[in-house]
């Protein structure tokens, strides 16, 4: 059997009546970057606790490097950063120590890529984390966490509060973990970051894990919107390929395009089109449009 | 959730959401008021029933005079005595200072807790982005610290004027409320200054130590004020000398109501000017918002825990020396008076100590209380690295839970132990000073035997951090609580034996006044151990929670 750094048995956890995530079974492989998807309440977060041992399992189990995450966590967390999403740390230490600190604790620091990971960020240490925004406080606990250089890297919506600049340094990083060989989950909501970087795919509704796999096999769920207005009739492109959920609305289409959209520029090129919008579905929109209110509806999940 | 509704009534949220503040903080601290003016009141109603009852004859009340009417040592304590030969007169000197610091420290914690502890928890952020300025802010909280305030005053009044009209022992109703109006004006003037000090620091802790520097020194002027008679005026410079000079129920002076009122309202300006001056979440007093790296005790999470403690612990070493000089200082002519009665005197002689040694006895019982603030202080910080996700930081890391408790557990104990040591140590310095009989090796055993009482209560606290987190720090501080009460009413009520066993301080001897009793000690501690290995279990096999 070959070693996952990431693999969970029948996970389950529950609060209260509360199902926050049931019978998951999820693995993520040496060196893969695997994404996870959900909208807020999926259970995103409870997985990634309970992965880190911070939560203990109602039923079923989790490994990291087939390391027990609850009976043998510290040798597990030798072996993994994490970064989470609201940064809590503590307000009268400055960046420095903070850094120092949690470096000493994980026991295992690249100086010198710390320090270009500071640059990188332009993160100023000297400052105590009470006067840190909520951007800089961040970035503090991403340098804290990428500067191990651990094998497994967990991030929990890793770029909340960054801007568009600091997200691109983000990528960098996730590019370099990629050549190192490193292993990433990284929890998120934002659709492009995911895409952008993940070998696979897992999406998580209501605490069940509806779909999993690549880029290429989630095709069907990177559908674009397209709102058309048009000066004459509106032509019916019900028939053209790819397209689906037709909505007419006086001289307004509005459709949802998989795969190609040349089909349906052909279609309309003819037609009058005075105005053409295009866009990405939100994934709340893509989760109705595919999984309907409630998850049962959904697919069961397939596991790799 | 409650609060979230109401203001989604589009109707009413105008009217509501500009006093939602007020209304919050008033609710918390009536409710908090009502529950400390009841044990106020019957700690009232206790003395002065069991004075009536236990000093029936003139002849017991005489010897009773005889023994504590003038004495500098007790009355440097908790106060002078002014005719404790009657009921109202004893039931004033035995209330008045004991609820007057009690008072304060919960005037304190309540209105740190309720303003800046809500502030640093971030939930002001969301009621002030509507029409409620920082200003109005500060307002509405004093307002509903106020409303807490009054209950306080009300729920313990009311008592008091029906205890008093008891025919054993017969207070008027006049004289009861001027009576309440004295106890409480030690924790309204700590409500509010309190509120002040949050203003000021930059944290709710931070808050809560410059408060308690401030009680500290007001108690230790009064101390030196009412242990040496030309000291007097200095009663007329601090908040408890003023509570003192109001003299309820045998010499009213309402005259101390100034300055009483003076510092409330001054206290209160101040905290509304000082709000809108300054940015949410900061401080006015050593806000450097950049600092040199300190990275002497950052190699780990117990050197971060004494490293984020350390202001705190420094204050309260302060304090223990401060006390400890003073008591000592005090202790010859405290023990002197103390066994000026023939039948008091055999007594201490037949238990072979000296008078000396009689009154530090009692001061060691304060010192016994203040390392168990210590402890109940750790618990807390423990508790609030977990609820405010810092100690996640740690935790995900290659670093155990049962590691960072231990840390933290042995942390306390070295703490303990070294303040038990230094309240020896300073006792007898100031002892020595004063040229009193007592041996350095008594006074360092003596100030170990007051760790005990503490280390139970760690343990307490570590159990309930295993079994109850979100409950952990209120049912620790119960804890202390009960076991001050219970020992403070103790001596007279005639307790129940079961009820007085309850009180970690009453298990305690009072060393040296008594010899200290080892087995008993080993038992607490033992108790306290067995308490720390089933909370640190529970620990490992529960969820982190937040707040």
């Amino acid at each position: 059997m070959t070693v996952t750094a990431i693999s969970t048995y029948a996970l389950s956890k529950q609060f209260g009546p509360t199902k926050a995530l049931r019978d998951l079974d999820f693995h993520v492989g040496e060196g893969e970057i695997v994404g996870c998807l959900g909208p807020n309440g999926a259970g995103k977060t409870t997985l990634i606790r309970l992965l880190l041992g911070l939560l203990i399992p109602t039923s079923g189990r989790a490994e990291i490097f087939s390391l027990d995450s609850r009976r043998q966590s510290v040798d597990a967390h030798r072996r993994l950063a994490y970064v989470a999403g609201e940064a809590s740390l503590w307000p009268t230490l400055t960046g420095a120590e903070t850094l120092h600190l949690l470096g000493q604790v994980q026991g295992q620091v690249d100086p010198a890529y710390r320090d270009v990971l500071i640059e990188r960020f332009e993160l100023d240490v000297s400052k105590r984390v009470r006067a840190l925004s909520k951007g800089n406080r961040q970035k503090v606990v991403l340098v804290a966490a990428l500067m191990t250089r651990a094998d497994l890297l967990i991030l929990d919506e890793p770029t909340s509060g960054l801007d568009p600049l600091m997200e691109r340094a983000f990528r960098l990083c996730m590019s370099e973990a990629r050549e190192r060989g490193q292993s990433v989950l990284l929890s998120s909501h934002i659709l492009s970051e995911v895409e952008a970087l993940c070998d696979r795919i897992g999406i998580l509704r209501a605490g069940v894990l509806v779909e999993m796999g690549t880029m290429a096999e989630m095709r069907h769920l990177s559908a674009l919107t397209v709102d058309a207005t048009f000066d004459g009739a509106v032509p019916d492109v019900a028939d053209v390929a790819g397209v689906t959920m037709v909505e007419v609305h006086g001289s307004t289409l509005r459709c949802q395009v998989q795969g190609s959209v040349e089909p349906l520029l052909e279609a309309l090129v003819h037609s009058g089109v005075r105005e053409l919008l295009s866009r990405e579905p939100s994934l709340e929109e893509l989760f109705l449009a595919h999984y309907g209110a409630s998850p049962s509806e959904g697919r069961t999940s397939n596991a790799p | 959730m409650l609060l979230d509704t109401r203001i989604a009534v589009p109707r009413t949220s105008r009217v509501r959401s500009t006093t939602v503040i007020a209304r919050i903080t008033g609710r918390k601290a009536v409710r908090s008021g009502v529950g400390w003016g009841l044990v106020f009141a019957l700690y009232v109603a206790a003395q002065a029933l069991a004075y009536a009852s236990s000093y029936s004859t003139v002849a017991a009340r005489r010897l009773l005079v005889q023994e504590f009417g003038s004495n500098v040592g007790i009355s440097a304590l908790v106060g002078p005595a002014h005719q404790i030969g009657t009921v109202p007169g004893y039931t004033a000197w035995k209330c008045l200072t004991v609820l007057a610091i009690t008072g304060a420290v919960w005037g304190i914690l309540t209105s740190t807790r309720l303003t800046r502890g809500e502030e640093d928890a971030g939930r002001w952020e969301l009621l002030l982005v509507g029409q409620v300025t920082r200003r109005s802010a500060a307002v509405q909280a004093l307002a509903g610290l106020a409303a807490g305030a009054l209950s306080l005053f009300v729920t313990t009044a009311i008592i008091t004027v029906a205890v008093g009209r008891s025919s054993k022992v017969g207070i008027g109703s006049s004289g009861a409320i001027y009576f309440a109006l004295a106890i409480v004006a030690g924790a309204v003037m700590f409500l509010a200054l309190g509120a002040l000090s949050s203003q000021l620091a930059s944290s709710r802790r931070q808050a809560a130590g410059y408060a308690s520097a401030f009680l500290g020194a007001s108690y230790a002027i009064r101390m030196a004020a009412d242990s040496s008679t030309g000291l007097g005026w200095l009663r007329w410079t601090t908040p408890l000398g003023w509570v003192e000079e109001l003299q309820p129920l045998t010499k009213p002076n309402p005259l101390a109501l100034v300055p009483i009122s003076i510092l409330i309202g001054v206290a209160g300006v101040l905290v509304v000017y000082v709000s809108g001056r300054r940015d949410l979440g900061a401080s006015v007093f050593s806000d450097r918002s950049t600092a040199r790296p300190h990275l002497r005790l950052m190699s780990g999470a117990t050197g971060l825990a004494l490293r984020l403690n350390r202001p705190t612990l420094l204050g309260w070493t302060v304090s223990i020396v401060a006390y400890g000089l003073l008591l000592g200082g005090i202790a010859k002519s405290g023990g002197k008076i103390m066994t000026s009665s023939p039948s008091i005197r055999h007594v201490f002689a037949r238990l072979g100590v000296t008078g000396v040694e009689a009154y530090l006895g009692l001061a060691m019982l304060i010192m016994a209380m203040a390392l168990s603030f210590v402890a109940v202080g750790q618990i807390s910080a423990a508790r609030k690295e977990e609820s405010g996700g810092q100690l996640e930081n740690l935790l995900v890391r290659p670093l155990s839970r049962v590691s960072w408790l231990t840390g933290r557990i042995v942390l306390a104990t070295g703490l303990l132990v070294l303040g038990g040591l230094v309240v020896g140590l300073s006792t007898w310095a100031g002892a020595a000073s004063d040229h009193a009989d007592v041996s350095l090796s008594t006074m360092l055993e003596a100030g170990l035997n007051t760790v005990a009482p503490a280390l139970l209560l760690l343990g307490v606290g570590v159990l309930a951090l295993g079994l109850v987190p979100r409950a952990a720090v209120p049912v620790t501080y119960a804890a202390m609580v009960w076991s001050l009460l219970v020992e403070l009413l103790g001596g007279l009520a005639s307790l129940n034996h079961w009820l007085l066993d309850s009180s970690a301080f009453h298990q305690m001897a009072a060393a040296p006044s008594v010899p200290i009793n080892w087995s008993t000690n080993a038992i607490m501690v033992s108790i306290g151990a067995v308490a720390v290995l089933i909370g640190v279990a529970a620990f490992k096999r529960r969820d982190l929670k937040g707040e």
